[in-house]
């Protein structure tokens, strides 16, 4: 079909790139978590392949180097801080009980310094590992932040992801945070945020990414964690998310969302029932929420952002449209890790500690 | 009248308030060149130059707290700010009710920020008063006025119920509040979905220990309420959770879900015979529907032998004419009823 609509890549890579040379004050709420922003600009060069093309290995350097000054070590051990927003002029040798090191920003960092080719030398592996450690709580849940913070699936994910990477579970109570996983789980199909919440989709790929990351225990296996009831309900709920529009919503009833493309996408690959998304809906609608001057934004007419952007080209490279052009082609991708398949390798390489 | 944040235009940076000069503003660190940094006005880098400066010297005192409200006021998501003031207002033994208050308008003004109910979750914990648990299930119903499918805001009350979930004087209001946002809002999932939590994951309430009973209270409401409005998934799926909770066959509705499976009939209806137990579908009502035929697809896939060819071709018309953004699953579950993959 001549009239498929193009993937415009050399916009989306600008988008990206002008938003990793600065963003503007209206942006400021970036700051407490600017690393996940920083790794959906860098996905989304990575799964474009624009990084080594469109970037130089100077600019490369820079970014190691800020990504590295970000790591930080103390009483609860070593992760990244989002961004320097607290750190005091002159550097602190420990970080205090106000610049601690974040969980979701350290996978972010990791996979960031991945994607970079970094070898990661600098990584203080067992400083990580002793901060995953002191982000769970008694409930199985684990918070963002060693001293407190909000706990639900999405550290949850950030923690069973960091482990997988370094190849190291010790610092995870694994059968106590399968049961809070599971009692996520909401009648629809999906999980919730934390225990009682209405399923959405976002929370759902963190929960079925995790129960599938964590090795088996004498409790529990991968296979045996989700029943195959489970599995069908769940995969029914995902494909309902798919809407008339081509996109999927991230709860029942409400509008697509290119952002659940990927997670209810994603979810169903895991369960492996990636087949079942409509993929080449899924493009058509994609294309129409491509920003004129490049970037993806959330629904049609919206403005775009590196959030949406990535993980529209991460949902695309799971799922690529049976149809249309070599425009669409991007690189074979990771679901559980959400990352290409090569950077993948490169943590596989690179982040346990056996490899260093 | 709710307390708000102090918009006046007077402050003056703190740099040449004589009443900050004691303290030593620390800036922000930036050894290497910084990846997408954030271009800051002067109102906030001096202002969060004075903060770094309070954290360091471990400052907890009133002004501590005017600092923090207008640094979250510029960034809501400045958690560090959010967690100092915490622990200020612990160290100052201030007021948690009136924090509360103080935050209300501020929460509705940024509903999407983690940061706002984390807060919240925070000072009713250290409160443990049922009294100021009972202020913020008011406040949530007012803030979903605002947004009634705001996941943070459910998420709370959610929360702020399964924290308090012997305290039975906080339930008997809810099922009556969502039935109010399911009238105004028949599609409202966060709605059933609090529902479902209300009445099968909380615990058996006074007045609802004869679960045969609850059982049938809740099959009623949603089958009118599916009556109303045949398409709307979120009720099918609160049925589908209902009977699949209680472990009730889904062939005990096969008559209720019938006449949702076939197209109206032309004419009027019989209203002679008013089935209450099976209310027929609204007039008007687009029919046949997509998640009645699901229905008895599943229970003639259920049934199996010769009910199973009728499965199939209800999926096959919903695979090929009515739901064709999903034929592909539709084939799925043909493959597997076929060929009993699970």
């Amino acid at each position: 079909m001549s009239s498929f609509p193009r993937l415009a890549r050399t916009g989306h890579t600008s988008h990206c790139k002008i938003c990793l040379s600065g963003l503007p004050f209206s942006q400021v709420e970036v700051d407490s978590s600017r690393i996940a922003l920083i790794l959906y600009c860098f996905g989304t060069l990575d799964l474009l392949g624009t990084l080594s093309t469109k970037t130089s290995e100077t600019d490369r350097q820079k970014w190691r180097d800020w990504l590295w000054e970000q790591q930080t070590s103390g009483k609860h051990g070593t992760g990244f801080k989002p961004s320097a927003y607290m750190t005091p002029q002159g550097g602190n040798d420990e970080y205090g009980d106000y610049d601690a090191p974040h969980l979701i920003m350290t996978y972010a960092a990791l996979l960031s310094l991945a994607i970079l080719r970094d070898d990661c030398s600098k990584l203080n592996r067992t400083g990580i590992v002793q901060l995953i450690r002191a982000c769970q709580h008694e409930d199985g849940s684990f918070s963002a932040l060693p001293d407190g913070g909000e706990a639900d699936l999405r550290s949850v994910y950030c923690a069973f992801a960091l482990s997988s990477m370094l190849d190291d579970w010790s610092g995870i109570d694994i059968d106590r945070a399968v049961a809070y996983i599971q009692r996520c789980s909401s009648y629809e199909g999906g999980y919730g945020q934390i225990p009682y919440n209405e399923a959405l989709g976002g929370t759902t790929y963190c929960a079925l990414a995790a129960l599938h990351l964590a090795p088996g225990t004498t409790l529990s296996s991968p296979e045996t964690r989700i029943t195959p009831a489970e599995r069908a309900r769940t995969i029914r709920w995902l494909t309902q998310n798919q809407t008339s529009c081509g996109g999927f919503c991230g709860r029942t009833g409400k509008l697509a969302d290119a952002c659940y493309c990927f997670w209810c996408g994603a979810s169903l690959s895991i369960l492996g029932a990636g087949e079942l998304v409509d993929s080449t809906a899924l493009a058509l609608w994609m294309a129409q929420c491509q920003y004129k001057f490049g970037g993806i934004a959330k629904a049609p007419s919206e403005r775009p952002d590196p959030y949406h952007t990535y993980l529209s080209l991460a949902a695309l490279a799971l799922h690529p449209p049976s149809e249309g052009a070599s425009s669409w082609e991007l690189f074979p991708f990771n679901m559980f890790w959400n990352t290409t398949e090569e950077t993948a390798q490169w943590v596989r390489d690179h982040v346990p500690a056996h490899k260093a | 009248m709710s307390a708000t944040f102090d918009d006046s235009d007077e402050s003056k940076p703190y740099a040449t308030d004589p009443e900050w000069a004691d303290v030593i503003p620390v800036q922000q660190y930036e050894g290497v060149e910084p990846i997408a940094p954030i271009f800051y006005t002067e109102e906030y880098k001096d202002a969060t130059d004075y903060f770094r400066g309070v954290v360091k010297t471990g400052e907890m005192s009133p002004r501590v707290l005017k600092l923090t409200e207008e640094i979250i006021h510029m960034n809501p998501a400045h958690y560090s700010a959010w967690q100092y003031r915490y622990r200020t207002l612990l160290a100052l033994n201030s007021s948690l009710e009136a924090e509360l208050e103080l935050m209300d308008s501020f929460a509705i003004q940024f509903l999407k920020t983690y940061q706002v109910w984390h807060h919240r979750r925070l000072l009713l914990t250290a409160l443990r008063s049922v009294d100021a648990a009972a202020r913020e299930l008011a406040f949530v119903a007012r803030a979903l006025r605002t947004d009634a499918k705001n996941y943070h805001t459910w998420s709370y009350r959610q929360w702020i119920l399964a924290h308090f979930n012997d305290e039975d004087r906080l339930w008997p209001g809810e099922l009556p509040w969502v039935e109010e946002l399911l009238e105004e809002d028949v599609r409202n999932n966060s709605a059933w979905h609090h529902r479902f939590f209300v009445v099968w994951q909380s615990g058996v309430r006074r007045g609802e220990v004869d679960r045969e009973d609850v059982l049938r209270r809740e099959l009623a409401f949603t089958k009118e309420k599916i009556s109303l409005a045949p398409n709307n998934p979120s009720a099918w799926n609160y049925l589908r959770g209902v009977l699949d909770h209680t472990h009730t066959p889904y062939a005990s509705l096969t008559s209720f879900v019938q006449p949702y499976t076939v197209a109206a009939a032309p004419g009027p209806t019989d209203d002679s015979v008013v089935d209450l137990e099976n209310p027929r579908p609204s007039a008007g009502a687009e029919l046949p529907c997509v998640p009645a035929l699901e229905f008895l697809a599943d229970i003639y896939e259920a049934e199996g032998g010769e009910a199973t060819p009728k499965a199939v071709q209800i999926w096959k018309s919903l695979a090929d004419e009515r739901d064709t953004i999903r034929k592909k699953y539709w084939e799925h579950r043909i493959k597997d009823a076929l060929h009993g993959s699970q």
